[in-house]
């Protein structure tokens, strides 16, 4: 029915004390919600940073693996080279020990050094000089020392001398 | 959607005002999705808005953001005519200066714009929400008799009169009597019976252009009083001065405005039989909405004087406008 002269106001339930009640609970529960939305932000940026370093701790743990891997080779390499370098040294000092044993008579054409023993090649005017003068020291350093001899063109000596340490006798001996 | 469903969380405030002679009834209810929680009458010694009132309304307009105020139209220049058609309303009301609404399409209320915003105006602080005029309270309370039957029905307010006549839910006649405006008028008869004649001499349909004759002289002029508009003057005259005759012995008050009543029905009943303008047809029967307490003094006239079937049902104005008031939202 119509039958009024004029229209009714708008009615609204949103009165100014209504709006005011409204505007005060949307600033708050924005706030919570911003609030809320934040610490989530926070927690989530966290669990990232906690994840990258993990990852980062687990690289790392892999890297200092790796690392102590690489010295471990490498203090045994030290080792070796060391050890090499004694060798060498012991080498260097036995060819020039061998070159002093060598008389000035003597001319040696070749050298082959082997591990358990040593060849020598040379000229000698005769047995006697070889035999006193190189084969007594010699002696005295290998176990066993075999000498051949043939005559040079010039009228001496070629020899062939080969000399070998036994390993066994060397190790009884050290024992 | 959802103001409608918030709209059904709160109470709803119906303020219904009605002006009377010297005081002002606020009929307050309060009412809840479909029960009424609250309801209270309550009398104020003013016709205009003043702070009491004004506070007594705006605490219940606290109450609920859902607070409508209704006001009846106590307009004297409001009225109901017998058309819908805006071409036919001319006829019987000046409708520039009117306002007004069609009632099922057979019939329609109208009040002057002025008194509309007057009401509005002087409401302004307690807001109006809605205006009725008494024509659709009286056809909303005689719903049930206005369907079927060719009667009168009379509204009765403090000082005025809703008097119309419907035919099977047709509108033939209707008119909105201010008793304080006739009982001025009567005081004035009463005060000075002289100006009877004055009066009588200037009414317009006695004046006859062409006669060169003073209007005194009309009435030696046997050939006039042949006429059938002398002889109907001459009757409203002698019904004036039956009006007079019975106020002068009035013991009481409520006596004289129930012979004042019965006197303006009659007065409007005679208009409408005589008018040419409003299909007239016999009338037996007087339906009255009795909204001030009137006494049998009224029943009795009717039906000793005018022979009618008397029926009288009490109504409270204030409701009525709440149920209206109701209906409209």
């Amino acid at each position: 029915m119509k039958y009024s002269y004029i229209k009714p106001r708008s009615k609204t339930i949103f009165t100014k004390d209504v709006l005011l009640l409204l505007a005060f609970f949307s600033v708050t529960m924005v706030m919570l919600f911003g609030t809320y939305a934040f610490l989530l932000f926070r927690d989530y940026r966290f669990t990232q940073d906690m994840l990258d370093i993990n990852e980062q701790k687990s690289e790392l743990r892999a890297s200092i693996l790796k690392m102590s891997n690489e010295i471990a080779t490498i203090e045994k390499q030290v080792l070796l080279s060391e050890k090499v370098f004694t060798k060498n040294s012991v080498l260097k000092e036995s060819i020039s020990n061998l070159f002093d044993l060598v008389p000035s008579r003597i001319t040696l054409s070749e050298a082959k050094i082997m591990e358990n023993g040593l060849v020598l090649y040379g000229i000698t005017p005769n047995k006697d000089v070889y035999n006193f003068m190189l084969q007594a020291p010699l002696r005295s350093i290998f176990h066993r020392t075999y000498s051949s001899f043939y005559p040079d063109k010039n009228g001496w000596l070629r020899f062939v001398s080969t000399n070998y340490i036994d390993e066994e006798e060397e190790l009884s001996s050290e024992n | 959607m959802i103001s409608k469903l918030l709209e059904s969380l709160y109470t709803k405030v119906f303020i219904n005002i009605v002006i009377e002679n010297s005081q002002t009834v606020v009929y307050v209810e309060v009412c809840s999705k479909k029960s009424v929680l609250q309801n209270m009458h309550k009398y104020f010694d003013t016709t205009t808005m003043n702070s009491k009132m004004y506070e007594f309304i705006h605490a219940y307009y606290k109450e609920s953001p859902f607070c409508y105020v209704s006001i009846l139209d106590k307009s004297p220049l409001q009225g109901a005519i017998p058309t819908c058609d805006v071409k036919e309303m001319s006829r019987y009301c000046d409708i520039n200066s009117s306002e007004h609404r069609c009632f099922s399409k057979d019939w329609a209320y109208y009040t002057s714009e002025y008194d509309l915003e007057a009401i509005k105006h002087e409401y302004r602080s307690a807001g109006v929400d809605f205006i009725f005029s008494p024509f659709v309270i009286m056809a909303n309370f005689f719903k049930d008799k206005i369907d079927n039957t060719l009667s009168m029905f009379v509204l009765l307010e403090d000082n005025y009169i809703s008097f119309s006549v419907f035919d099977n839910s047709k509108l033939l006649y209707a008119e909105y009597l201010n008793m304080e405006h006739h009982k001025e008028s009567d005081e004035l008869l009463m005060e000075s019976p002289l100006e009877d004649d004055e009066l009588d001499g200037i009414d317009l349909e006695e004046i006859d252009i062409d006669d060169d004759s003073s209007g005194f002289d009309d009435f030696t002029n046997i050939e006039d009083l042949d006429s059938g508009e002398a002889i109907d003057e001459f009757s409203q005259e002698q019904e004036i001065k039956e009006i007079i005759t019975k106020e002068e012995y009035s013991p009481t008050d409520g006596f004289n405005e129930d012979y004042q009543r019965f006197s303006l029905i009659k007065g409007a009943l005679n208009t409408f039989y005589k008018d040419p303008k409003y299909n007239s047809k016999f009338i037996e029967s007087i339906y009255i909405a009795d909204g001030v307490g009137v006494t049998n003094d009224l029943k009795n006239y009717l039906e000793e004087e005018m022979f009618l079937s008397v029926y009288v049902r009490k109504i409270d104005l204030a409701v009525a406008l709440c149920d209206m008031a109701k209906a409209e939202i």
